[in-house]
């Protein structure tokens, strides 16, 4: 904002000084923009790019074994078969992962809510010593090389007796979750008018009231963002799930995945199919929310 | 003082979690870089063993290409798109939600089905480009060392580049309209509003989305590890698979946390200068 400002008021009087109806000539102004053949081949050729991979994996998860490997690819199935999902859905690991992914990730999106609902009220509404320090230090979790913690967080898993388990994976996925939660709930109370806590103390409320009755209520578009955020983050993560859940027993949806194409013999219609089933969900959520997500993430960037 | 107090109780739970996760853990990598696997200590034994192998140098360079160019790329395609999308046409809303699929779908859901698009025989992408004549003979993709790395590069510029579109977006949306309005008067045509209004106003957060992808950049292991694992003759080896192939696959905990303390030290002096060189820059007024 501060550079608006330096840069408004001499063209702003330049515009002023064209005459006195500038005002209303530069609303008849023509509007510059792109031609609209640059924005119908653009729009085109994003969406091409966007969709062809999503729309050639579902395709290829309804072929049959020889429609995958023929020269030329076929580009529509003549009889599309359910083969594949049946294979993956039945007489694979998939189903086993699949739930293993929606325990951990739940699992970790509502602890590090929990957390974060408290860290970020205390951010955005009381001055302390060393605040700037620990706000960074939240941060920070955000900064680091996640390759650069493995070892010691495998070594402190192990001597805690949580690799392998599913609350070994939960904890460590505090690390991704936390930090930008935190970030993003610190943006979303501060925009909370401060009276409101100030009323209701003076009513009686406790601290802890007002952030569950009067903050938690008004922000629920945030909260919301958090919770996709989390979720979609943990349910996509693989370096760590790859690092600490070796046993097929907590194993997370994208290992199986990451195990099913590198064998010898793909098979990739298989693979396709896995692949549309462990995007759906996150597709599902992501799409009906984006709205609001967006807007926590660019509120959370802009105001941090 | 009540008032300060409480902040600190609220704050607390998270920053033990964060502590134990974060702190800890990188005290304890210091502690096993310079010890063996029987707690001895060796000095800088574990950093020369690392530094000795031919695998640690060549790594890092791959690093720093596959960083370096996925992010000119991101940037570029992300903010262009973001101008695109900024335009007022109708099923704009339609088309922005299109442009986010990339960037939902899982990073091992784009690498498995990116591997298959490009696959030698049966890829799609072949085909495209054998059929209408582009190039005579099926290329190997994946398996061709010079080939690998830039293709790789291209998967995750798709994966990322989504972000860098939103992110822009919402900056070139909090431009004032008088601002537009003052260069129409000016009679500026798209392309000079585009350079002296849209691209400085949006500055800030392309520095910011930049740090950002400098720094997933160097977290990304899924992408490279779930198509080549830093494969074919360690072309695409990047300093984290290296970690850890070094821990899960030799088990030589100490190694890969020598290995993972100059990683740190490296990826720290990155974003140092970087945040140096752009608070040094003349107009920022952070």
């Amino acid at each position: 904002m501060t550079t608006n400002a330096h840069v408004l008021p001499p063209k702003q009087a330049a515009a002023a000084e064209n005459t006195p109806s500038s005002g209303k000539k530069a609303g008849k102004l023509e509007r510059t923009g792109l031609g609209t053949p640059f924005v119908v081949i653009g729009c085109i050729l994003l969406v091409v790019i966007c969709l062809f991979p999503f729309w050639w994996m579902s395709i290829s998860s309804i072929k049959t074994l020889r429609e995958l490997y023929t020269v030329p690819p076929i580009w529509w199935p003549a009889a599309p078969t359910w083969d594949n999902y049946h294979k993956v859905l039945f007489e694979s690991n998939i189903p086993r992962y699949f739930l293993n992914s929606v325990i951990i990730s739940v699992g970790s999106t509502g602890l590090a809510l929990c957390l974060a609902v408290f860290a970020s009220y205390g951010f955005a509404r009381f001055d302390f010593k060393g605040k700037p320090l620990f706000q960074a230090f939240v941060l920070v979790g955000q900064l680091l090389p996640t390759a650069a913690i493995i070892v010691p967080l495998f070594v402190t898993l192990r001597v805690l007796g949580l690799v392998n388990t599913y609350w070994g994976l939960i904890l460590v996925y505090m690390i991704i979750t936390l930090p930008l939660s935190v970030w993003m709930l610190t943006s979303y109370f501060k925009a909370i008018p401060v009276e409101l806590d100030e009323a209701a103390i003076i009513d009686g409320a406790s601290r802890v009231g007002v952030l569950f009755r009067i903050t938690l209520p008004l922000s629920t578009p945030g909260i919301v963002a958090v919770v996709v955020y989390s979720f979609v983050t943990t349910w996509n993560e693989f370096i760590f799930a790859l690092c600490f859940a070796s046993d097929s027993s907590v194993k997370t949806l994208p290992i199986g995945l990451a195990e099913f194409s590198t064998e010898f013999n793909t098979d990739w219609g298989a693979v396709m199919a896995a692949s549309v089933v462990m995007t759906l969900p996150i597709a599902l959520l992501f799409l009906s929310m984006q709205r609001l997500f967006v807007g926590g993430l660019t509120a959370g960037a802009t105001k941090g | 003082m009540s008032r300060q107090s409480t902040g600190y109780w609220f704050i607390l739970p998270a920053l033990v979690v964060l502590a134990m996760l974060i702190a800890y853990p990188v005290a304890y990598t210091g502690l096993l870089s310079v010890t063996d696997s029987q707690s001895n200590f060796v000095g800088v034994k574990n950093f020369a063993t690392v530094l000795r192998s031919r695998t640690t140098p060549q790594a890092f360079w791959n690093t720093l290409y596959w960083v370096g160019g996925s992010i000119v790329f991101q940037v570029l395609l992300g903010t262009a798109t973001a101008i695109l999308l900024n335009q007022r046409f109708p099923g704009r809303s339609v088309v922005r939600s299109i442009a986010l699929i990339p960037w939902v779908i899982p990073s091992i859901v784009a690498a498995t089905t990116f591997a298959w698009m490009f696959h030698t025989e049966f890829g799609i992408i072949n085909y495209m480009m054998t059929a209408p004549g582009l190039i005579e003979h099926p290329i190997g993709w994946l398996t061709n060392r010079d080939t690998v790395m830039p293709v790789l590069i291209a998967i995750n510029v798709w994966k990322l580049f989504p972000f860098v579109a939103v992110m822009v977006l919402a900056g070139l949306q909090s431009i004032p309209k008088e601002l537009y309005e003052a260069a129409r008067v000016d009679g500026a045509n798209f392309w000079e509003e585009v350079r002296h209004i849209m691209l400085p106003q949006v500055r800030p957060v392309l520095v910011a989305v930049t740090l950002l992808l400098v720094i997933w950049g160097l977290n990304s292991i899924t992408i490279i590890y779930a198509i080549t694992r830093g494969g074919p003759a360690n072309s695409t080896l990047i300093t984290p698979i290296q970690i850890f192939r070094i821990a899960f696959e030799n088990v030589q905990f100490n190694q890969a946390a020598a290995l993972s303390g100059m990683f740190f030290a490296v990826a720290i002096l990155i974003v140092f200068f970087y945040i140096k060189a752009l608070a040094a820059a003349p107009g920022e007024a952070r």
